[in-house]
């Protein structure tokens, strides 16, 4: 199907300019300006309204936690065995749950989806786009990272059962114990014995330890965030910090270690301990210091609609309007690394368009259509 | 910048002495003059300006020590004032955890280090709990810095081991092995036999598998990193010589409760203790024999002995008190330093660095305002490499 916008205020290079059309073929842009003319299946008379790449947030739970669920429709986490790099989200997403709905019509195209935090290694990290009738429709990037976690998610979830690991010394210790076995597997597959006996867990992390795909680490506190970047370092593993709540306070370093954030939740209370630094500054502070920063909603941890929100209130706190938009689109398509492919209304580019009745960050703006791979949805 | 201090009395080269000016830059002590050295008037180059731009502190009528080390305490891991959530103290529900290591769980905003360094500390060995027969890897830091990547002394500077009533009880809860001293020690002495095994089948060509636990010991067996073994009981500090032996540690006595009633021993083998926290109740019977005595007698028979808060056992601050409080039982005022200054820095293997005012040595340097061990006084500057911390 094509799609031709027309009379449409389109963001590009940090400002939104009227005026403009944008053409989508085979669910892709084909073409951006003020003088295309096509002849096409549907025309959309954009009134002068707000045209934008349709959002992305690189850290949910999307499909894993159904809605109204508590109990038997979470697939989050595998809260029973600290090590589980072999899960897939893929294995547990629903693609019928009313959150991907949600997502459409917040305006968001792309996610990532990953296990929940109780686990020290948690399992794979996979992108998603929110159209497809099933998981592996959707599925743009299945292996997109190894979900890490240190802290209070899992010191509580093991040590309430009475189990290793219930310190953040444990934590560590027991993933580099994983990373070094893995090390020592891969060692022994690449030899000319090779090896037997495969094992679904060291098979998992190899991606990552071969540096195809990134350490995601699930890390609030100071403490938390450096022992991460220490096991990268020993593993020379590439990092991304996920949630990164007191990242602000390490902000010189991170920048000069090219170590991206995906900051929030931040529209929660205080609730936690190593939550208590947690402030709306965080994302100016990163970006002024030259971090590359997502905005992220970690939903369930806030509901998806609320994406927009958390990058309005950080202008509200400092940040300029230009890369607040930058944090919900291109830096989480960087930070996934699908940045040839989305993130940006541009020729080739996916056909991933969100047009809103006002500007994208007043809230009271609605939200008339959304594009994913080139399938129109109106509300 | 240099940093400059005139005058007050300076704890120099093992007593009191009047000081004329201690000068430090990048992060060492330059040059110590005592006010007694007659000094020749160096001709002033003119080109040198760094001392007219120095940081001049004027301790006239205060006392000039080295900085405090506290050479066994676990500070950061158990913030102060959180509860459990933050308790990153014993892993204990892993028996035997050479792997872990205090490095990767000390939080810096601990409120204190402030108190470390109000207290006139500026170094502490930092250790797991002693739930475990053998309880993971310390650390020693500094008092100052951002994150404990810019604090490090040294990252793993020692093995921790624990002999006597909190393994047992920790085990004896949980229904498991071991829940006697018997079997405490035969945890330990089965994981060093297959750390030893471990390192001679490492040499080999089919070696492949490493395993964490393991290679965590190695660097004790080459004697890189230290014993460190948790012990109130006489039989059980002998039970932690007799394992040293066997596998040939360089073995540490942690607390050391009962020490003075085998300190003939203990000096025959020219033993090294960290004694403490000696102003704590005798809560369980591994402490009854407890006393501010041993310390003196130890040192008597030859024994290199730190005295230790344990802290949170004892507040950090308190370490001043605890020294000033075996000058009470009977040691005299130049030892009791030491056993803050001097002697913790050696036992730490420092003492080429840390524990002296001396050239060469870092600048850690805290200035009171009156005698350090009168419970009275106060720490006016505190320095850490030469950067005033306080």
């Amino acid at each position: 199907m094509s799609i031709l916008f027309d009379n449409i205020r389109l963001y590009t290079a940090g400002a939104f300019f009227p005026g403009q059309k944008v053409l989508v073929e085979k669910g892709k842009i084909a073409a951006v300006g003020s003088k295309v003319l096509k002849t096409v299946d549907v025309t959309i008379d954009g009134k002068g309204k707000y045209l934008m790449p349709a959002l992305i947030d690189a850290h949910t739970h999307l499909g894993l936690f159904e809605r109204g669920t508590l109990t038997p429709g979470s697939d989050m986490a595998e809260v029973f065995q600290p090590i589980t790099p072999h899960l897939r989200p893929l294995d547990g997403i629903k693609m019928r749950d009313q959150a991907l709905d949600d997502a459409r019509r917040a305006g968001v195209a792309v996610c990532m989806v990953c296990p929940g935090p109780t686990n020290p290694i948690a399992g794979q990290c996979s992108i998603l786009k929110t159209n497809g009738n099933s998981a592996d429709v959707g599925l743009i990037v299945e292996q997109a990272g190894i979900k890490v976690c240190f802290g209070e998610e899992p010191k509580n979830t093991y040590h309430k059962q009475k189990k290793a690991p219930s310190t953040r010394m444990g934590i560590a210790a027991l993933i580099r114990d994983t990373l070094m076995r893995a090390q020592d597997y891969a060692e022994q597959k690449a030899s000319k014995k090779g090896i037997r006996d495969r094992s679904i867990q060291f098979e998992a992390l190899l991606p990552m330890l071969e540096g195809r795909v990134p350490m995601r680490a699930n890390a609030h506190r100071v403490e938390d965030i450096m022992t991460a970047i220490r096991i990268a370092e020993e593993f020379k593993l590439k990092l991304i910090i996920e949630h990164g709540t007191e990242a602000h306070l390490l902000a010189p370093m991170l920048a000069e270690k090219k170590i991206p954030v995906v900051l929030g939740p931040a529209l929660v209370p205080h609730l936690r301990f190593e939550l208590r630094e947690k402030t709306f500054e965080s994302a100016v502070l990163l970006m002024n210091a030259g971090v590359d920063v997502a905005l992220t909603c970690d939903f369930p941890g806030l509901p998806i609609e609320a994406l927009r929100i958390v990058a309005a209130m950080a202008v509200q706190f400092g940040l300029d309007e230009k890369r607040a938009i930058t944090a919900i689109t291109e830096n989480p398509a960087r930070i996934l690394g699908i940045h040839a492919r989305c993130g940006q209304i541009k020729k080739g580019y996916d056909a991933d368009l969100a047009l809103f009745s006002g500007h994208p960050l007043d809230i009271r703006s609605k939200l008339e259509l959304i594009v994913v791979d080139g399938e129109l949805f109106q509300f | 910048m240099k940093v400059i201090i005139t005058k007050g009395m300076v704890f120099y080269q093992g007593k009191f002495q009047q000081l004329g000016r201690m000068v430090m830059d990048k992060g060492k002590i330059l040059e110590v003059t005592l006010a007694s050295a007659k000094v020749k008037k160096a001709k002033s180059d003119p080109k040198d300006k760094s001392e007219a731009n120095a940081q001049v502190i004027d301790a006239d009528g205060k006392y000039v020590l080295p900085g405090m080390i506290d050479a066994h305490t676990h500070l950061g891991l158990e913030e102060e004032g959180v509860g459990w959530i933050d308790a990153d103290l014993n892993e204990s529900f892993g028996l035997a955890t050479p792997h872990v290591r205090a490095f990767d769980a000390v939080k810096m905003r601990d409120r204190a280090f402030k108190d470390a360094l109000a207290g006139g500390i500026t170094t502490c060995m930092v250790t797991p709990g002693s739930a475990n027969p053998i309880g993971g890897q310390t650390c020693i830091l500094k008092m100052a810095g951002n994150v404990v990547d810019e604090a490090v002394v040294k990252e793993s500077s020692g093995m921790k081991f624990a002999f006597g009533e909190n393994p047992k009880r920790v085990y004896g809860e949980q229904k498991q092995f071991p829940c006697t001293r018997m079997g405490t020690a035969a945890v330990i002495r089965d994981w060093l036999m297959k750390a030893q095994d471990y390192s001679k089948k490492k040499k080999s060509k089919d070696f492949k598998e490493r395993e964490i636990k393991l290679e965590a010991l190695l660097p004790l067996l080459e004697g890189k990193i230290q014993a460190r073994a948790h012990a109130h009981l006489a039989d059980d500090i002998i039970t932690a010589y007799r394992i040293a032996q066997e596998f040939n540690l360089d073995l540490v006595i942690d607390h050391c409760t009962e020490g003075h009633l085998i300190a003939k021993e203990l000096g025959r083998w020219k033993a090294r203790a960290v004694v403490g926290p000696t102003l704590s109740s005798r809560c369980k019977p591994e402490l009854k024999h407890k006393t501010f005595d041993t310390v003196r007698a130890l040192l008597d028979e030859g024994c290199l002995v730190a005295i230790t808060t344990d802290h949170p056992v004892i507040p950090i601050e308190g370490l001043s008190l605890c020294a000033a409080l075996c000058v009470r039982n009977g040691l005299d005022e130049e030892r009791a330093i030491k056993t803050v200054t001097e002697y913790p820095a050696a036992i730490l293997g420092l003492d080429k660095r840390l524990g002296k005012l001396e050239v060469g040595y870092d600048a850690d340097v805290v200035v009171w305002n009156g005698h350090p061990l009168d419970v009275r006084s106060t720490v006016d500057v505190a320095l850490i490499d030469g950067k005033k911390v306080l």
